[in-house]
């Protein structure tokens, strides 16, 4: 551990005052904000989250209360408070939560303030919180997770591939040899969870094909598509067990920790929870970056996107605009007690993320483990990719349209092609509703 | 007498007149109707006919466009077919159960009221705990039941079931759909058995000793006696568990969410990721009032059978 993480974990324990936050600005008596958020993955970073907040409520003569739920909950829980016109001040979550922006606040003044205070952001924060048909920001995001490839070392050398996979073709070639020889197969879910959803759009984006253009059009029904589609239908029935189609927010962890998976796309927090259980195992554990296809290399993103209700108004609307701001100013903290797991969406409020990927302050063997990540995030882009993240994006994702096409495919129930088409047919319908609501561009 | 009575308390009278207490009694179960059951229908009606969406609750009327839009939607008809399966067939297990269970716990035995006590305990637990418990019974890598498959033979590199460690209960299209079938008739059952066992006690005596004395065994009194008996009763306790088993997401909410693909996907948990999850309330409501006909007419030729057996 560095000298600077030392003193970085020290304040944190002492919950200091963080920079950003100013006495002078403390909100009237009786301001009050709540929270609603995830169970953080990394458990130290709930800890250090409940003290921040806390220490932030005193210095600024504010109230904070914290709610925790699992993440797959968190989208119907706003759904049910902005119908119910009360609930949560502050709503995060790590998936996009557009198809409620007409009852979210406009958050165009905290994000253009926030690029005013740390310069450059990220293109996938912005692409995921900024809805460009009607120029409207309805999140704000600090930070992301970065989905990257998990690899039994041991497994992956003795298949001739000693810094495992580096292309889609080296999973399936590489998966494939070892599932054969010792029965431990790939890891990459079908199925209708978010860790699905982003491992398939990955291989969709790294063959060329996307569910939008860049102008929200639909174009999902594409040879490069159907080519994925049939990729990922033959590393399922070569490589993988039927375990796949189960896939859940746990499974990667699961896998990992049990052995039982050579190759898994996940954040860090897998790794995380196998270092703590296992060191010698977690050594055995190296990381790649999205993997090469033939369009290219793309990594999905969990960006963990802020959002406040319509109901939230006056001077808890304040303080809430406030809290994310000065949250976001203190991100060396955040990522630091996430233990690496959440990654700055403005490059310049981490300024140590560079030496701590270089040197993972957390142990890791060999201490350069992450170092991978920097080439991760320079390919990493957001869930809606090539374009933003609409209502029709958030839409698509809610029903589980892309896993299900492929796993109907891997489990020879349709041709790739048909399932394909079936998928757009639906697309296309959810698109048409969005676009009546003056939400969505483009014009199929 | 009766005047003096009510000269002395008006209130005595008026709690004497049949009609007035009936519509007392009556008031909170028609609140209760009219609040919870009858305002989000009209509601729902409402959604279905307009472009609300979770984040804009304005109604612009639209005419049948959602209604098309379910109809046309491909996965739809999967989903409607996937609601009438897992009911039918939960139906049928629930019944079958239910009377042999209700006949068990009508007999007198060592630990009856113990047995009772046991096997009502699923329907007790709340709806969400119970399939949670299961889901980890189901787990795909560390199932409870695979592990002892596993140790049985069934499982394992020369297993009979299968070469593979695990069954990957809710991962396997056909074992996905028995998991919520099997979890659906243990957490309805129950309620099932305790009506019938209520029904088969109500059955007066006299007829079951004429039987008796008419030489009549076990299973022709049972079949010709007890069962036509309790008929109505019956069809009210199927009726009851049908419409609780259409409406339920929570068990394949929490098991499967659906898949794989959809083959464990049903209305509930479809207008419900439509409707909530992804913001298209309109279209989510018109799809769970396709669901309203479908058991409109089953409730009503139920109740007719359950009046006519009444009648006979």
């Amino acid at each position: 551990m560095t000298l600077l993480s030392k003193m970085l974990v020290i304040l944190s324990l002492f919950a200091p005052l963080p920079g950003a936050i100013a006495a002078q600005d403390a909100f009237p008596t009786g301001t009050a904000i709540s929270l609603l958020q995830w169970q953080h993955f990394v458990p130290r970073y709930d800890a250090w989250f409940d003290n921040w907040a806390q220490a932030w409520g005193e210095a600024n003569n504010v109230t904070v209360s914290i709610d925790r739920v699992n993440f797959a909950e968190l989208p119907s829980s706003l759904a049910a408070e902005i119908d119910a016109g009360q609930g949560h001040t502050i709503i995060e979550l790590p998936s996009s939560p557009a198809s409620y922006i007409q009852g979210l606040h406009d958050l165009s003044d905290i994000n253009k303030q926030a690029l005013a205070m740390f310069g450059k952001r990220l293109d996938h924060c912005k692409a995921i919180t900024y809805l460009s048909f009607i120029d409207v920001y309805y999140g704000f995001a600090s930070g992301y997770s970065l989905n990257h490839g998990n690899y039994d070392i041991e497994l992956w050398t003795e298949a001739g591939y000693p810094h495992g996979p580096k292309s889609y073709e080296d999973l399936l070639a590489g998966g494939r040899a070892i599932f054969q020889s010792t029965g431990i197969p790939v890891g990459i879910g079908i199925s209708s969870e978010i860790d699905s959803e982003m491992a398939n759009r990955e291989v969709i984006w790294s063959f060329g094909g996307s569910v939008q253009d860049e102008n929200e059009n639909v174009v999902l029904n594409s040879a490069s598509t159907i080519a994925a589609v049939k990729y990922l239908a033959q590393l399922q029935n070569e490589a993988m067990t039927a375990e796949v189609f189960g896939w859940t927010g746990a499974s990667n962890n699961q896998a990992l920790i049990a052995g039982e998976a050579s190759f898994i796309l996940n954040p860090d927090s897998a790794y995380r929870s196998l270092q703590k259980i296992d060191p010698a195992a977690a050594a055995n554990i190296g990381f790649t970056p999205a993997l090469l296809g033939p369009a290219g290399a793309f990594g999905g993103t969990h960006i963990l996107i802020s959002v406040i209700p319509a109901y939230v108004q006056g001077i808890q609307l304040q303080a809430a605009k406030q809290f994310i701001l000065d949250f976001t100013a203190n991100y060396s903290e955040v990522t630091y007690n996430s233990e690496l797991f959440n990654l700055p969406c403005f490059p310049a409020t981490v300024k140590e993320l560079d030496s701590w990927l270089e040197k993972d302050p957390f142990g890791s063997v060999p201490a350069d483990k992450f170092a991978i990540l920097k080439t991760a995030i320079d390919r990493s882009v957001n869930f809606g990719y090539p374009g933003v993240s609409s209502p029709a994006i958030a839409q698509v994702y809610a029903e589980h349209i892309i896993p299900n096409m492929i796993a109907q495919v891997a489990l020879g129930k349709k041709s790739a092609e048909d399932a394909v088409a079936q998928a757009t047919e639906r697309v296309e319908e959810i698109f048409a509703f969005w676009r009546a609501q003056n939400l969505v561009g483009g014009d199929n | 007498m009766a005047s003096a009575s009510a000269a002395l308390n008006p209130h005595r009278y008026l709690m004497d007149d049949r009609r007035f207490v009936g519509v007392i009694f009556l008031v909170p179960a028609l609140l209760y109707i009219l609040l919870l059951v009858g305002l989000p229908f009209l509601l729902a009606i409402a959604f279905g006919f307009s472009d609300v969406t979770v984040g804009n609750t304005e109604l612009n009327f639209i005419g049948f466009d959602n209604f098309v839009a379910v109809w046309e939607n491909d996965i739809f008809r999967q989903v409607f077919g996937n609601t009438v399966m897992f009911t039918l067939v939960s139906q049928i297990f629930i019944l079958i159960f239910a009377n042999i269970l209700a006949i068990i716990f009508t007999q007198e035995f060592t630990g009856k009221w113990f047995a009772r006590f046991i096997f009502i305990l699923p329907w007790a637990t709340p709806v969400s705990l119970a399939a949670i418990g299961w889901l980890w019974m189901f787990d795909t890598k560390y199932s409870p039941i695979d592990y002892l498959l596993l140790q049985t033979g069934f499982l394992g590199p020369k297993g009979i079931l299968s070469n593979s460690r695990n069954l990957y209960w809710l991962a396997n299209p056909v074992l996905s759909q028995i998991s919520v079938i099997f979890v659906q008739v243990w957490r309805m059952t129950p309620l099932a058995t305790v009506i019938l066992m209520a029904g088969l006690s109500s059955i007066p005596t006299d007829i079951l000793d004429q039987a008796e004395v008419d030489g009549s065994r076990f299973m022709r009194t049972l079949l010709q006696v007890k069962l036509p008996l309790i008929l109505p009763i019956m069809v009210i306790a199927l009726l009851f568990s049908m419409i609780t088993m259409f409406g339920d997401m929570t068990v394949v909410y929490v098991l499967t969410r659906g898949g794989p693909v959809d083959y464990t996907r049903i209305i509930g948990l479809y207008s419900f990721q439509i409707g909530i999850e992804g913001g298209n309330l309109a279209q989510g409501a018109a799809m769970a009032l396709f669901a309203f006909p479908l058991l409109l007419a089953l409730a009503l030729l139920m109740l007719r059978t359950a009046s006519r057996a009444e009648v006979r």
